[in-house]
This record gives structure tokens, C-alpha cells and sequence, in this order.
């Protein structure tokens, strides 16, 4: 029946010429029958037919009444309503531009937001099949891989790969650039092929392998002027020669890695491939088609074993965990993103609740029209209908204005990404954004639009007339749903300043970790040697130490050197024994952090020393070997004991006796991150260094000199001890430590900005309310203020009302605040989700803005002159 | 007998229109006389307001319409029952009848 009816509308409007005419033809059929009758009845021509006529009644009625009937006029009223409204929009330019103003805030802020959770957490991933893939949660060695691979059955395949920093020669300065080291399985995993020439074989990935090497496409682009015959060309890279194999599509990217270069790691890295204990890949697995997580994760567990059991002092503790890849890719981000997707909202809602309110202000204005149009034969369902189409209208509008915020949004939210978003370089607004700002403008418009026009007909309108009118008892008039928006409005806006407030609290107390070290007026640079020229201990010493010196010699600066920097996301892990303990079972020894350092750099960090002394000069090569612990170390592994003078050793070293003996004892520093547990590490000089692979630096300089100028001298100095030696991740200690707070700072500012926004639209709708109320009652207060009231007693009347709703709504925004912000536990440090003192506090807040934004039109209340309110009866 | 017509009440006027139409197709005209003329002119049909609900019955699939010639040999629109039309008249017919009995019951014996 009713397909029938949407039918039967349809071919109305399509046949739109058509079905006029037939109507025309039909009547005048029925018009001239009705005249040929009365003629053979013996009248005139021009008699009968003005009879036939006057019997019809009025053509244009029937007409009319016809097409009402056919359902044409549906299509064609709503047409004269779009024209109607947009006239009186254009009309009232101020209530048409806070109206679009108020939605574009909300709506934007909610398509921003909701383009970033659609691009990280609805897209599928760029790769075919995506389903079917999976990572590991922990790192792995190429041989475990390998043998994990051979014993399973679930896996079509599986790739690994490690990133790792490899110069670039023979194109102007030298240049760090990211290789990834791969095994070969790697792009069949991901399941893509590259755009130019080939992938790594399977025969080439082997021990003695060619040095190969397939670009990215930025890679190509920029380094190579993406040149099309660059297939079989050669280029230097951590001088060794690479011929060039391939070139990677220009959309392809690793899961979760940076990468410009793509060389096996046989040939990368031939020492670290056999090594079945150097767990340092990142592993991908796709599944066979129909199986299951489930049966791939037992089936590895059972390789774990076998290799746990086959090699105990490197495998011992294996635990592989998979997991889907975009659970592993997203995963973090996800809770973040989803609370403040939730928190965007309700900003929503608060737009919503003012955009509501307006439009009943608005209806108040209009009654006068809109009684004029009723008593001239509209009916109720034709104006709740013009008023529906001229709010769904202003919804529309405020969602095309909204995508503009939501552009500004987005590229500001590109500028402050937190590392888990790195990958994310465009936020695209794609057909589900469009679709998502197209629903919820119009879901807004008839939502929102509807419910004054619902409590029209309830009688708000009617009483907000008499109120017009100045017949009813002073203040008995209330508007039920203009007092519900607003209490509403302010629960809401609490909830989210609580959720802001919590987070700030959080963020103050993590930036207030003291990280262990003084970050200001620190540059820090990175170098690597390159294995080629610097394959022994003593020639990279020997860099070390002249390189220091040089550095040294500017005035004004004081230069030292650590192998893995603090809050760089960096260590080495070593197990350890300690004398005179027993010895632990094998794999099982202690893990601590290895620092390796140069020069005076616990002076240069100003990193105290707790007990013992600093490395001296006489700490070097053939010298008994010292070591610096942690009190971290201290109090895990010495407990009790007097550190300095205890003696340590690698687990299962070269050479057993070969003691470090403990000279001193230094402050903790926050290695992994403010909010990170402090682990066990010690610091051992480089110039004791017993591994040749250990090639990597960071310069930390503090100087008082302009870090720009410093940076260019020593580059020059680098450059003139060895001019292919790139300089990179060039960065202040104070920029690094921001950094790693990178993501608490994106969530404090984004749901901070959505809570002012929230508490902006709330006070807006508050003082909206009240001034509302002042215009209408300008009388009612004239008469009061002649009748002597104080300036206390007219504010009291003004202001009652809002203050009282704005602490009913505080109430129950504290109330859903306690519920909500359970939520959000994970984003907090160190900060329970009910803190009292923030709660307390972000209600205060927002009291005092409730009573301002009652305060300003009460004071307009106080300049009402009675004489002239009297007059205006 | 003084000839008074009377105004047909609120929703009679489909019934009838059905009524007529199931005996055969027939154009809005010819519904017009034909109520009249079976009823003895006593109902009086306000032959504008014939349209519309013509359209109405229309759009809810109880009569369909065709165009064709007519007795004076004339293109005119036919109405025709539908099967759906057909169900609804007896159903309507059967709830008249009920009503109007209900009522002059009342006014007898009342």
C-alpha cells in the first residue's frame, strides 16, 4: 500500500506536464458533457455552459483539491516552502548567521574528528585481503622466523623487517636515510608488487647474496628525479654499492615503518642475519584462506616450544602474541580516539540544544505570521512542515559551513599528531565523511527542528504570547523545554570540562616528572659510522675522542657523547651476573639497560651522582674495565649491598673473570618515557667498549651559543674528519621531551578545546535564555523598578532563574561526569577519573560563567527606565 | 412532494463512487448523473468536489483509470474498480449497513 502510494507520488511528479494536461482535459470533458445536456434540455449555448459552470464550483479549487489528492503538491509545497524559507532567512541575516554559526562549530568539530576515525579506524587497509593479516606483538630474529614459518601450516606466508639508518653518499651531503632490512617474504605478505622492475627473490635472500636494492617512490622521486631507466643503476649506500632493482607504487607504505630503501638483510646486515638471538624484526603473517587466529596463535605457541627447548639461552622466554594487523596498528590509538570522538558529541548536542532554542525565539517573533497564515487556511501539519523544512534547511547550511571548520580542523589536527599517527600525512574527507556531515546536519534539522514545533503545539508558544501580552501574574511563565535545553546544555559542558580538567591535571603532573636530567640549552645530533672504515674498536675511539675535542674547543660549549639517548625510544638490553650471586638459569640472568658514554656527560645532562666517582680519562682501552649503575640497579640488584666496588659481568661473556667493577652510582633518568617505569641500566665508557657493532652516537652539546650556528660548526668538523658521515635527528633536549609527550598533549588539546567550545555554546544558550526573558518582561521590571525596587532585588529577579538552572545542570553534569570519565582512566597519569579537587573545581568554573552570562542581561535589566517601559504599553 | 435535496455526509461520497463504479467503468461525469439519477435526486453531489476524491481513490489503488472514448464519442477518462476496490466496497458496504441499521433502530424505537 504504501509503495503503492510512493509510486503513484512518483509518476505524479515525473508525469508532472503530462498529468496537468489530463486533469485539464478531464475536467473540461465533465464541463462540456454537463453543457451538452442542458442544451438538448432546450437552453443556449453560453446559458448551459455558465449553468455547468456554476454547478462545478470554483476550477481552480477542484484543481487544486486534485493535485492534493494525487500527492503532486507534496513535491511541489515543498519546493514554495524551500522558497519561503530561504526569503525569511535572508530576511533576518543575524538569526539566519548565529543559527549556521552555532551548527558549523558543532559540526565541524564532530566531521574532523570523525574524518580521523574514519581514516584510521574504518579504512580498511591498504593492502588486498586485509583481513588475512597478522603481526606479532613481539620482535623476532630472522632465523625464528624462518623455523616458525617451516613448522606451522595456518600461514601463506610471512616477511619481517627492521629499520635502520643507512647513509646515502654520492648525491651533494651525505644522508641518513631509513633502510628497511627485509626478508624476502616480506611484499608477498603484504601482498603488493612494486611499480618499477622487481621484488627481492627468494634465491637472492640468502647468506652472500647480491647487494640489491628496491626504492621507495619518494625516494626516487627526490633522490633520483625519478628517472625510468634507473633499473640497474648503482648507488652508495653506508659505502657499499647497491644496483637498484625496483621502485615501490608511490601509495605503498610498511604497516607501521618509515622506509626509503628496501635491501635484504643478508645483504644490509649479513652479521645480525644468522644470529638467531638478535630478536629485531617487526614480522607480518598472512593467513591461509579459512584459517583462523585461534588455530595460527596455538600453532606458533607449539613452535615456541620446540625453539625454546632447542636453543634455551636465546629462546627461553619466547611467548609469541599475534594479533590482527590493524588491531596492532590502532589499537593504542583507539580508546583516545573514541573518547574524544564521544566528547566532540556532545558538543554536538550543546549546538544543538542553542540552535533549538533560537528557533523557538524565532517562532515567538514570527506568531503574529504564522497565526495570519493559519487563519488564512494553513494547516497545523502545512506550517509545522515550513517550519521543519526552514530548520532543516539552516541544519544544511550549518553542515556546508562545517565542512569548512572541519578542513581548518583537520589540517590543525595534522600539525599536532601524536607519533602513533605519524603515517598519517592526509586526512581525506571521502564520501563517508560527506554522508556523515549530510546526516547529521539533516537529523539535526528535523531532530532539533522538530522539537519546537512539537512544543509549539504544546502551548509554550501560546503562553509565550500571553507573556507578549502582559496578562499573566508577574513571572509565573516558564518555558519547560527552554529550561530543559538549557540545564541540559550545562550537564553536558560539565561532563566534558571534567573530562578536560582530569586530563590537564594529568598532563601538569607528567610534565612535572623530573626526567632526571636538565633538558634546557641541550642540542643533541645524531652520527653512525660506517662499518667499511670503521670496522675496529680503537679507529672508532679514536673518531670519538677527536671528534669531542674538536667540539670541545668552541667557546662556550660543553660536548659529550651517549650511545642511545634518553627518550629517543632507544637501548641496548643485555642480561648480566653479578658476583658473588648465585648464577641464575641460563636466559633467565637479570636484563639491564646498556649506556654507552664519552666526555663529562652526566656534567653536560646534569645527571647527579649519587655515590662513587665519574669516569676519568684513565677509564680506557687495556685498562680494568669500570662501570656507572642507576639506583634503579641499585636497588634491584644490589639491595643491601655497598654498590661501589661490587663487580659485574655480561651473562655467559668471552671471558668470565673479566669483571666491570662498579665506580659509581647516578640518578635515575626517565629512559622510556615520563610515564614510563625507570629500568635497570648501566653506563659503561666507550672507549671500554667490547662491541664493534656499537658504531652509533648522540652528540649532547650544551652551549649558550645559538643552536643554529653551533649546529653548522659541527657539521664542518664531522665533515672534515670524514665528509661522508651524515648528521641527523638534529633536535633540542627540551623539543624531545615534548615530543614524548606528544600524544597527552594532543588529547589535553583537543578535548580541552572541545570543553571551552562546549562551555562558549553553553554560556551563549544561558544568556540567551535570560535575555530573552528581560526583553519579554521589560514591563513587568519597569513597574517593579518604579515601585522602588533596589538594584539588588532586580538583578535577584533576572537572575534567579538561570543561576538555579545552571546548578541543577552542574549537579547532573557531576553526577554523569562521575559515570563517564571511568572511561577515560586509561588516558590519565597518575590522576583517579573522580579526582574531588578537579570536579570541584571545573563546577566552580562553570557556576561563575553560568552567573556572568545571567549577569550581563540583568544588568541590562537595571538600565530599563520605567517611564518608558510604562509608556511602550 | 416538495423536492429537497440533501448534502451527502462526511465520507459517503467513496462508498458511493465505488458503488457505482462496480457495475462498470464509467468517466466522472457519468458518476455524477448516475448518483443522481439512482438516488432520485435526492442526494445532491457538489460535482467539484467528485474529483478530487476520483484522484484520492486513485492514489490508493482502489480504482484505476484509463482513457478511451465516450458514448458521444468523445476521449474521456474511465474509472474502474480494482480487485483492491472491489474488497474495500464490501467491506464499506457491510459497515453502512451495520451503522444505518444501529441508527434507525435507535430513532424507531428510542
Amino acid at each position: 500500500m504504501f509503495l503503492h502510494d510512493l509510486l503513484f507520488r512518483l509518476r505524479s511528479v515525473m508525469r508532472h506536464p503530462a498529468a496537468e494536461n489530463e486533469l485539464e482535459d478531464e475536467l473540461r470533458f465533465h464541463l462540456e458533457r454537463q453543457a451538452d445536456k442542458y442544451v438538448k434540455a432546450g437552453m443556449s449555448e453560453a446559458e448551459a455552459l455558465r449553468r455547468a459552470r456554476l454547478e462545478f464550483g470554483g476550477l481552480d479549487q477542484v484543481k487544486n483539491e486534485c493535485r492534493e489528492a494525487r500527492g503532486v503538491s507534496f513535491v511541489e509545497s515543498l519546493a514554495q516552502d524551500l522558497h519561503y524559507s530561504a526569503r525569511t532567512l535572508l530576511h533576518s541575516p543575524a538569526f539566519t548567521a548565529c543559527a549556521v554559526l552555532t551548527l558549523a562549530l558543532g559540526i565541524g568539530a564532530n566531521t574532523a574528528i570523525f574524518s580521523v576515525v574514519n581514516t584510521v579506524l574504518l579504512n580498511p587497509l591498504p593492502y588486498p585481503n586485509p583481513q588475512e593479516l597478522l603481526a606479532a606483538r613481539q620482535n623476532e630474529s630472522l632465523a625464528n622466523l624462518k623455523d616458525v614459518q617451516s613448522q606451522t601450516y595456518s600461514f601463506a606466508s610471512s616477511g619481517g623487517v627492521n629499520i635502520s639508518p643507512m647513509d646515502f653518499t654520492g648525491n651533494g651531503e651525505p644522508l641518513r636515510v631509513h633502510a628497511a632490512w627485509v626478508d624476502g617474504g616480506l611484499l608477498a605478505t603484504l601482498g603488493v608488487q612494486p611499480m618499477l622492475g622487481r621484488w627481492i627473490s627468494a634465491d637472492e635472500d640468502v647468506k652472500g647474496g647480491p647487494q640489491n636494492v628496491v626504492l621507495s617512490y619518494p625516494f626516487w622521486r627526490d633522490f633520483l628525479a625519478a628517472d625510468p631507466h634507473v633499473l640497474g643503476r648503482a648507488i652508495r649506500l653506508s659505502d657499499k654499492t647497491y644496483t637498484v632493482i625496483g621502485v615501490m607504487p608511490r601509495n605503498f607504505a610498511l604497516p607501521r615503518e618509515l622506509a626509503d630503501v628496501f635491501v635484504s638483510l643478508w645483504a644490509g646486515y649479513p652479521e645480525a642475519a644468522p644470529e638467531r638471538g638478535v630478536h629485531f624484526m617487526h614480522t607480518y603473517w598472512r593467513l591461509k584462506p579459512g584459517a583462523t587466529l585461534a588455530q595460527a596463535q596455538s600453532e606458533i605457541a607449539e613452535a615456541d616450544h620446540r625453539l625454546a627447548e632447542a636453543f634455551p639461552d636465546t629462546e627461553r622466554e619466547r611467548g609469541t602474541m599475534l594479533m590482527p594487523l590493524q588491531e596492532w596498528l590502532v589499537g593504542n590509538v583507539r580508546p583516545a580516539l573514541l573518547i574524544l570522538f564521544g566528547a566532540v558529541g556532545l558538543v554536538l548536542l550543546i549546538a544543538c540544544a542553542n540552535f533549538a532554542m533560537l528557533l523557538m525565539a524565532r517562532a515567538v517573533a514570527r506568531q503574529r505570521e504564522l497565526t495570519i497564515r493559519a487563519s488564512l487556511g494553513a494547516r497545523n501539519s502545512r506550517l509545522i512542515r515550513q517550519r521543519l523544512t526552514e530548520s532543516t534547511l539552516l541544519a544544511l547550511l550549518g553542515g556546508v559551513a562545517g565542512l569548512i571548520v572541519a578542513k581548518a580542523g583537520t589540517t590543525l589536527l595534522l600539525a599536532l599528531k601524536p607519533e602513533e599517527l605519524r603515517l598519517l600525512d592526509v586526512i581525506p574527507m571521502d564520501a563517508r565523511v560527506f554522508l556523515f556531515v549530510f546526516a547529521i546536519s539533516l537529523l539535526t534539522g528535523l531532530l532539533f527542528g522538530l522539537l519546537p514545533a512539537w512544543s509549539a503545539s504544546r502551548g509554550d508558544i501560546a503562553e509565550a504570547l500571553r507573556e507578549n501580552a502582559r496578562t499573566t501574574a508577574t513571572g509565573v511563565s516558564r518555558s519547560p523545554l527552554r529550561s530543559f535545553l538549557v540545564t541540559a546544555e550545562l550537564a553536558l559542558a560539565l561532563i566534558l570540562l571534567a573530562g578536560a580538567g582530569l586530563l590537564i591535571k594529568g598532563f601538569l603532573r607528567l610534565r612535572s616528572v623530573d626526567p632526571g636530567f636538565n633538558p634546557a640549552n641541550v642540542i643533541t645530533m645524531y652520527l653512525q659510522l660506517p662499518g667499511t672504515r670503521y670496522p675496529k674498536i680503537p679507529m672508532q675511539t679514536n673518531f670519538r675522542r677527536e671528534l669531542l675535542a674538536r667540539i670541545n674547543a668552541f667557546p662556550g660549549v660543553e660536548a659529550a657523547m651517549i650511545s642511545d639517548l634518553p627518550l629517543a625510544g632507544n637501548f641496548v638490553g643485555h642480561r648480566l651476573v653479578v658476583e658473588g650471586q648465585p648464577t641464575p638459569a641460563m636466559g633467565s640472568e637479570p636484563l639491564v639497560q646498556v649506556l654507552s658514554v664519552m666526555g663529562d656527560y652526566y656534567g653536560v645532562m646534569q645527571i647527579p651522582i649519587r655515590a662513587g666517582r665519574d669516569f676519568s680519562e684513565m677509564d680506557r682501552a687495556g685498562q680494568p674495565r669500570v662501570a656507572m649503575v642507576n639506583e634503579m640497579f641499585v636497588r634491584q640488584l644490589l639491595p643491601g649491598h655497598n654498590p661501589i666496588g661490587s663487580r659485574i659481568n655480561w651473562a655467559r661473556a668471552d671471558d668470565p673473570n673479566d669483571w666491570m667493577t662498579i665506580i659509581g652510582v647516578t640518578a635515575d633518568v626517565k629512559h622510556s618515557g615520563l610515564n614510563q617505569p625507570v629500568d635497570p641500566a648501566i653506563y659503561t665508557p666507550f672507549s671500554q667498549n667490547d662491541e664493534a657493532w656499537r658504531k652509533f652516537m648522540t652528540l649532547v652539546i650544551r652551549t649558550r651559543v645559538p643552536a643554529a650556528a653551533l649546529v653548522e660548526d659541527v657539521k664542518k668538523q664531522v665533515w672534515s674528519m670524514d665528509g661522508q658521515i651524515p648528521l641527523s635527528s638534529i633536535q633540542s633536549m627540551d623539543d624531545l621531551l615534548a615530543v614524548s609527550v606528544a600524544q597527552e598533549r594532543f588529547n589535553v588539546l583537543l578535548l580541552g578545546s572541545f570543553a571551552v567550545l562546549a562551555v562558549a555554546l553553553a554560556g551563549v544558550g544561558i544568556y540567551g535564555m535570560v535575555a530573552y526573558r528581560v526583553n519579554q518582561r521589560t514591563h513587568e521590571i519597569g513597574v517593579y523598578i518604579a515601585l522602588g525596587a533596589q538594584h539588588r532585588d532586580v538583578l535577584r529577579l533576572v537572575m534567579k532563574d538561570g543561576v538555579k538552572l545552571g546548578l541543577v545542570g552542574i549537579v547532573l553534569g557531576l553526577a554523569g561526569a562521575l559515570a563517564l570519565t571511568r572511561l577515560m582512566v586509561s588516558l590519565l597519569f597518575e590522576v583517579k577519573p573522580t579526582d574531588p579537587a578537579t570536579l570541584i573545581a571545573v563546577a566552580l568554573l562553570l557556576e561563575a560563567v553560568a552567573i556572568l552570562a545571567c549577569y550581563i542581561p540583568a544588568r541590562q535589566a537595571l538600565r530599563i527606565d520605567p517611564m518608558t517601559a510604562l509608556r511602550r504599553e | 412532494m416538495p423536492s429537497r435535496s440533501i448534502d451527502l455526509p462526511q465520507g459517503t461520497l467513496d462508498l458511493l463512487i465505488l458503488r457505482t463504479l462496480s457495475l462498470e467503468p464509467l468517466h466522472g461525469w457519468a458518476v455524477s448523473e448516475r448518483i443522481q439519477q439512482i438516488s432520485s435526486d435526492v442526494l445532491r453531489v457538489q460535482q467539484g468536489s467528485l474529483y478530487p476524491a476520483l484522484h484520492r481513490l486513485e492514489r490508493r489503488g482502489l480504482i484505476k483509470a484509463r482513457w478511451g472514448t465516450s458514448e458521444n464519442n468523445r476521449k474521456a477518462k474511465f474509472y474502474e474498480l480494482t480487485k483492491a476496490g472491489r474488497r474495500e466496497l464490501e467491506i464499506e458496504q457491510d459497515a453502512w449497513q451495520k451503522l444505518t441499521a444501529a441508527v434507525s433502530q435507535i430513532l424507531e424505537t428510542a
